[in-house]
C-alpha cells in the first residue's frame, strides 16, 4: 500500500512538473514570434491542402521533376548542416578533446532536431506518405538501393542522437539512476552515430549517381558521395559557428560567464577544422575538374555559376577562415561561416534542382507554397529548440548533477 | 600503330599529379600558417 502511494505521488509530481514546464516563458511579442507565427500557421494550412488534395495542389512538381525544393533544401541541405553533431561527438568522446565539451549538448540537440524536422520533411514529399514504412519493414524494397540505406540510416541515426541527448532529459526530470545508465550508453551511441553519419552523408550524394545524363557535367562526377561527405564536415562546423554565435546572444542568461570566453577559443578551433576540410574539398573539386577536362564548360552561364560556387563560396571563405584564425578575428570567421553555409545551399541545390535537367525546355521553379512550408519547418525547429534550451540543462550541466559527478 | 605519347601531359595524367604535389606542399604551408610557431621569451 505504501509503495503504491509512493508511486502515485511520484507520478503526480511528474505530471505537475511537465504541466509547469509546458507553460510559456518570456515575452510573447518578440520580432521572431511576430514573423514566425503567421508563417507557421500559413504553412500548416498549406500542409492540410497538400495532404487532402495531393502534391500537385501546392507544388510545381511533375512527372518530369518529381524531386524539388523540399528534397533539395530540406532533406539534402538540412542533413549536411546537421553534420556538426557527428564531428563534435567524435572529437569529444573518441578523441577526448575536452575543449569542445561545452558545445556537445547543444550540437547534438541541433543535429537531432535537424534530422527530425528536415529528414522528417521527406514525408511531405512522398505521394503516398504511409509508404515511408516500406524500407523499414522490407516491403517491396530493393535491399541494394541507396535509398534503402539512407532510410535506415536516418532512422538509426535519429535513435543514436536521442540516446546521446537522453542524459540531458534525465537531468531535467531529476532521474539520477536513469541518467547514470544513459551515460554508459553514450560512447557506443557516438561510435554507431559516426559510422551511420559518414555513410548516409555520402549516401545522399550517391542517390544522384544514377542521374548522370540529367546533371550538368560540371556537377556530375562519380565522386559525388565523397564530395558530399567532405563538404558535410565544414557545413557542420560552420553551422555550429553561426548557430553558436546567435545562441550566445539570445540565451546569454543560460550560460556561465566563463563559457563566453571559452566559446571564442572553441570558434577558433572550429574555424581551423573548417579551413582544412574546405582546402581539401577545393582540391578534390579541382582534381575532378582537371581529370574530366571540363575547361570547355566554363564558357557561358553554367561556367560562371560553377565558379561562383567553387571560388566565391568555397575558396574565398576557406582563406577567410585561415586569416581569421591567424589574426584571431571572430568577425571574419563568422562572415566566412555564413558564406560557407550559402555555398553548401548552392551546391546541394545545384546538384538536386538547379543544374538538374539543366538543358530541359521547361524548368522547375518552386512555388511560393513550397517556400512557405520550408520556412515553416525551419521556424518550427527553432521554436522546439528554444523550448528545450530554456528548460533543459543544454548549455551547462545541471548544478545538482555536476556536484555529484 | 602506337599513338600514345609519354610527353603529352593530358595522356599521362601529368596535370593530376602536378595538382596533387601542389596540394601536398600547400597543405603543409596551410598547417604552418594556422599553427604559427610560438616565439620563446
Amino acid at each position: 500500500m505504501d509503495e503504491k502511494t509512493t508511486v502515485g505521488n511520484e507520478f503526480k509530481r511528474f505530471v505537475r512538473f511537465i504541466l509547469q514546464e509546458m507553460k510559456p516563458r518570456g515575452k510573447m511579442l518578440t520580432p521572431f514570434n511576430i514573423i514566425s507565427i503567421p508563417i507557421i500557421l500559413l504553412g500548416a494550412i498549406i500542409l492540410v491542402i497538400r495532404f487532402t488534395q495531393g502534391l500537385g495542389a501546392v507544388t510545381n512538381l511533375s512527372q518530369d521533376f518529381p524531386w524539388g525544393f523540399w528534397i533539395g533544401f530540406d532533406v539534402i541541405t538540412g542533413v549536411a548542416f546537421a553534420g556538426g553533431a557527428y564531428i563534435i561527438t567524435f572529437v569529444v568522446y573518441v578523441m577526448k578533446v575536452e575543449k569542445y565539451h561545452p558545445i556537445v549538448r547543444v550540437t547534438v540537440l541541433n543535429g537531432l532536431l535537424a534530422y527530425i524536422f528536415y529528414a522528417g520533411a521527406l514525408v511531405l514529399d512522398l505521394g503516398k506518405p504511409w509508404n515511408i514504412i516500406n524500407p523499414i519493414i522490407g516491403n517491396s524494397f530493393g535491399y541494394n538501393s541507396v535509398l534503402f540505406l539512407v532510410a535506415w540510416h536516418f532512422l538509426l541515426y535519429m535513435m543514436a542522437e536521442f540516446i546521446e541527448f537522453s542524459p540531458v532529459v534525465a537531468e531535467w526530470l531529476g532521474w539520477r539512476r536513469v541518467r547514470k545508465f544513459l551515460n554508459t550508453l553514450t560512447l557506443g551511441a557516438v561510435i554507431f552515430g559516426i559510422t551511420l553519419s559518414s555513410l548516409h552523408q555520402s549516401g545522399l550524394g550517391a542517390l544522384f549517381l544514377l542521374a548522370k545524363s540529367k546533371i550538368h557535367p560540371l556537377w556530375y562526377t562519380e565522386f559525388i558521395p565523397i564530395l558530399f561527405f567532405v563538404s558535410s564536415i565544414f557545413a557542420g562546423l560552420s553551422m555550429i559557428i553561426v548557430e553558436g554565435t546567435i545562441s550566445h546572444r539570445v540565451f546569454k542568461n543560460q550560460l556561465d560567464p566563463t563559457h563566453h570566453v571559452a566559446f571564442d577559443e572553441i570558434i577558433f578551433g572550429l574555424a581551423k577544422g573548417a579551413t582544412i576540410s574546405m582546402f581539401t574539398y577545393y582540391f578534390f573539386k579541382a582534381l575532378i575538374f582537371i581529370h574530366e577536362r571540363h575547361w570547355t564548360h566554363l564558357n557561358g552561364f553554367w561556367g560562371v555559376w560553377y565558379l561562383v560556387e567553387v571560388i566565391g563560396l568555397v575558396l574565398i571563405p576557406c582563406f577567410m577562415f585561415a586569416y581569421g584564425v591567424r589574426n584571431k578575428s571572430l568577425g571574419i570567421i563568422r562572415t566566412a561561416a555564413v558564406l560557407t553555409l550559402l555555398g553548401i545551399i548552392l551546391n546541394r541545390l545545384n546538384v538536386s534542382v538547379i543544374a538538374f535537367k539543366w538543358n530541359a525546355a521547361v524548368k522547375y521553379y518552386p512555388s511560393w507554397m513550397e517556400i512557405i512550408v520550408t520556412l515553416m519547418i525551419i521556424f518550427s525547429e527553432i521554436w522546439v529548440f528554444r523550448w528545450i534550451v530554456t528548460r533543459m540543462p543544454v548549455y551547462k550541466e545541471s548544478r545538482d548533477f555536476a556536484l555529484v559527478s | 600503330m602506337e599513338t600514345y605519347s609519354y610527353v603529352n601531359i593530358f595522356e599521362t595524367k601529368g596535370l593530376e599529379y602536378l595538382l596533387l604535389i601542389c596540394f601536398l606542399v600547400l597543405f603543409i604551408l596551410l598547417i604552418r600558417y594556422l599553427n604559427p610557431a610560438k616565439t620563446k621569451l
